[in-house]
C-alpha cells in the first residue's frame, strides 16, 4: 500500500506543476479527493471533482472539495465551452463506457485536458500475459479476476493513435518507468510503466 | 480512483438530547411589506433555539421547516411529551447537527399556524381571525420576517441555514436575499421551480378544502371550519412523501382487525353487504392514511395551508430572476444540496439543476445523493451517511 501511496505522490507532483495557480479544474472520477486538495493547497486551484459514489462525494465533503456525485459525461454537457481550464482524468480512463466521448467532451468543457493512465504496454503486464497467461497483477491492477470490475485497460500506443486520429494536439507528455519516478525515454510503450498527457484541441 | 486507501474513520461523539424546551415569540411591531404590495402592521413569529450563541454572535444554524412543520424541531416541552420536535434524530448535543458547537434557530413560517402570524391570527380591525384578509405570503416573504428575527436576536451572521422541501426553497432565497449573512446552504429534497405535477397536487389539496362547505370562503372559526376537506387534503399529500416501494413494504395489502365505517356518523356503507363486500376501511394504507388526516385537522389550519401551498406554486427562482444563473448570481455562501433517489415530488433532477447552476455561475456547490426507498420524506430519515455528510460540510477545513 505504502508504495502505491508514493506512486500517487509522483503522479500528484506532476499534474500539480501543470496545473496554473488559481485556474478552475474540474476532476473526472475524484475519489475522496485527494489530487484536488492538493491542487487547492498548493496551487490555489478552484477545484472541483465529479464521482459516482456517495462516499467518494462525503469524502471530498469532509476535505473541504467541492464535488458532485453523478455521470461525468452528463455534467460536463451541462457547461459551455471551455468553461474549466483544465479537466483531469487521472486513472479513470480504463474505467469508462466510452472513453472517445469523455475525452472529447472534456476538450470541449475545458481548456485543457489531463490525461492519466498505467500503460497496459508495459512489460511486466506483458510477461503477465504472455508467459503466465493470465489477467496482469502487480501494484496497480492488484485484484485477481474474479474480484475486477470489467476494465478497459489503455497502452501508450492506443492512446497516442487516439489522439492522432481524432486530431488532438498533444502538448505535454510524461512517461515514466515502472518505478513511476524516472522518466522513461526508451520505447515508452514497452518500458514505461505510466502515462501523463496534456492536451487540446 | 485516486484514493485506494480508506479514510480515517469518523467516530462521531455520543449523541446526547437537546432536552427540555421552549417556544418564544418575536413581535415585529412595524409594518411589514409583502412582496404582494399589502402590508400588515406588524407580525409574531414563534421560535425556538437550542445551544449556544457565541461571543462573536455568528454560530448560529437556521432551521427551515417544510409545509406542515413548525418550529418545534428538537427536545420536549413536557416530559410527558409523546414524541420529540420533528428533526430530533437530527439536532442535539453530538448529533448532526452539534448544539455544543451551533446556535440551532427555527422559526414557524410567516403564514403558518403554530403561533406565527397567519390567516389564522386575530385580525385586530375585527377581533375576528383574519381568514381571507391576510397578506399573501411567498417564500421570499418568509425569509425576510426570518431575517428580521434574526437581527432582533444580534446575530452577526448565520453558520448555515438548512432544510428540506419547502425548507430548502427557503435556504436557496436565503441563499440569494441576503449572501454575505450566510456561510454555507443546504437544501435537501428541494426545487428552484416548483413543477407542474406539484403545483397539480397542491391543486387538489385546495380544492378538497375550497369545497368543503365548511371552509365559507375562509370566514370559520377558531377550531371550525373545512375539517373533511383539510384531512382529504393531507391524505392526498402524504401519499406524495412516499413511494410505491415504501408503502408496499409497510402495509402491503395486509387488512385492518376491525372494520371502521367509511364515513363517520353514517351507517355503515353497503349496510345490507357481507362485511367484507362494503366501503368500510379495510386496508392498513387506508386505516394509516385516515390517521394521518385526523391528526392533521386538530394541529393544522386549512388557510394556512392554502396560503403555505399557494406560496410553494409561486416559487420559481428562474422566473423570478430570467434565469438560474442570474437568480444565484449574487450567492456568497458555499452550498451542499442533498436529494434521495426514491423522491418524485422533487426529484433528483431537480435538486441537480440546482447545483448544476451555482456551479455554472461560479459557486462553490457539492451535490449528493442518497439511496433510499423512503420516498420525499427520506430526508427525515435516520441515515448516518447523511448525518455524517451534513457534519462534515458544516465543519469542512476550507471556509467555503
Amino acid at each position: 500500500m505504502n508504495k502505491l501511496v508514493e506512486k500517487r505522490t509522483v503522479d500528484m507532483q506532476i499534474i500539480g506543476d501543470w496545473v496554473e495557480p488559481g485556474s478552475r479544474v474540474l476532476d473526472l472520477g475524484c475519489g475522496r479527493g485527494v489530487l484536488l486538495d492538493y491542487l487547492q493547497q498548493t496551487k490555489q486551484v478552484r477545484g472541483l471533482g465529479v464521482d459516482l459514489d456517495f462516499h467518494k462525494i462525503l469524502g471530498c465533503v469532509r476535505r473541504g472539495v467541492t464535488a458532485y456525485q453523478g455521470d461525468m459525461e452528463a455534467f460536463m454537457r451541462a457547461f459551455p465551452d471551455r468553461f474549466f481550464d483544465r479537466v483531469i482524468c487521472s486513472r479513470t480512463v480504463q474505467e469508462l463506457a466510452d472513453p472517445a466521448a469523455v475525452i472529447l467532451e472534456a476538450l470541449r468543457a475545458g481548456r485543457a485536458v489531463t490525461v492519466g493512465f498505467v500503460n497496459h504496454g508495459y512489460w511486466k503486464n506483458r510477461v503477465d500475459a504472455f508467459f503466465h497467461g493470465r489477467k496482469p497483477r502487480n501494484p496497480v491492477y492488484t485484484t485477481e479476476w474474479f474480484e475486477s470490475r470489467p476494465a478497459n485497460p489503455v497502452s501508450i500506443a492506443d492512446f497516442e493513435r487516439f489522439c492522432a486520429a481524432k486530431g488532438i494536439t498533444i502538448t505535454r507528455r510524461a512517461l515514466l518507468r515502472g518505478d513511476w519516478h524516472t522518466p522513461c525515454g526508451f520505447r515508452p510503450n514497452l518500458f514505461a510503466g505510466y502515462a501523463l498527457y496534456d492536451l487540446t484541441r | 480512483m485516486n484514493d485506494a486507501e480508506e479514510d480515517i474513520p469518523i467516530v462521531p461523539p455520543e449523541p446526547g438530547e437537546v432536552g427540555l424546551v421552549e417556544p418564544h415569540d418575536f413581535v415585529h411591531a412595524q409594518p411589514f411589506t409583502f412582496e404582494s404590495g399589502q402590508v400588515l402592521p406588524g407580525f409574531t413569529l414563534r421560535y425556538e433555539t437550542y445551544g449556544r450563541l457565541n461571543a462573536a454572535r455568528d454560530n448560529t444554524v437556521v432551521i427551515c421547516h417544510a409545509l406542515s412543520g413548525d418550529h418545534h424541531c428538537a427536545g420536549i416541552h413536557a416530559l410527558t411529551d409523546a414524541k420529540p420536535g420533528w428533526w430530533n434524530n437530527f439536532i442535539g448535543p453530538g448529533k448532526a447537527i452539534d448544539t455544543n458547537q451551533f446556535f440551532v434557530l427555527c422559526a414557524n413560517v410567516l403564514g403558518g399556524c403554530q403561533g406565527s402570524s397567519g390567516p389564522s391570527s386575530t385580525d385586530p380591525r375585527t377581533g375576528r381571525p383574519f381568514g381571507l384578509a391576510f397578506p399573501f405570503v411567498t417564500i421570499r416573504d418568509m425569509v425576510h420576517a426570518q431575517k428580521l428575527l434574526c437581527d432582533h436576536l444580534g446575530l452577526a451572521s448565520l453558520a448555515a441555514v438548512i432544510g428540506g422541501s419547502m425548507g430548502g426553497m427557503l435556504v436557496l432565497q436565503w441563499g440569494i436575499e441576503y449572501p454575505a449573512f450566510v456561510r454555507r446552504l443546504i437544501p435537501l429534497a428541494t426545487t428552484a421551480r416548483e413543477s407542474a405535477q406539484a403545483i397539480a397536487f397542491n391543486e387538489v389539496g385546495r380544492q378538497a378544502i375550497m369545497q368543503d362547505p365548511e371552509w365559507n370562503h375562509g370566514d370559520y372559526p377558531k377550531g371550525g371550519g373545512p375539517r373533511v376537506g383539510l384531512a382529504v387534503a393531507r391524505m392526498m399529500a402524504h401519499i406524495t412523501y412516499l413511494s410505491d416501494e415504501s408503502m408496499d413494504q409497510k402495509f402491503g395489502r395486509r387488512r385492518t382487525k376491525r372494520l371502521t365505517p367509511a364515513t363517520s356518523g353514517l351507517p355503515p356503507a353497503g349496510a345490507n353487504a357481507p362485511a367484507a363486500y362494503t366501503f368500510d376501511v379495510q386496508f392498513e394504507v387506508e386505516s394509516y392514511l385516515r390517521h394521518q388526516g385526523e391528526s392533521f385537522i386538530n394541529r393544522f389550519d386549512a388557510n394556512s395551508y392554502l396560503y403555505i401551498t399557494r406560496a410553494l406554486d409561486h416559487f420559481d427562482l428562474t422566473a423570478a430572476h430570467g434565469s438560474l444563473e442570474q437568480a444565484f448570481a449574487a450567492v456568497e455562501a458555499g452550498t451542499l444540496s442533498v436529494a434521495f433517489t426514491s423522491d418524485w415530488l422533487f426529484p433528483s433532477a431537480q435538486n441537480r439543476e440546482i447545483v448544476l447552476a451555482l456551479l455554472r455561475a461560479g459557486k462553490r456547490a457539492s451535490y449528493a445523493e442518497l439511496a433510499t426507498n423512503l420516498g420525499h420524506d427520506s430526508f427525515l430519515l435516520e441515515s448516518e451517511d447523511l448525518y455524517t455528510l451534513v457534519r462534515s460540510f458544516l465543519g469542512s477545513p476550507r471556509s467555503p
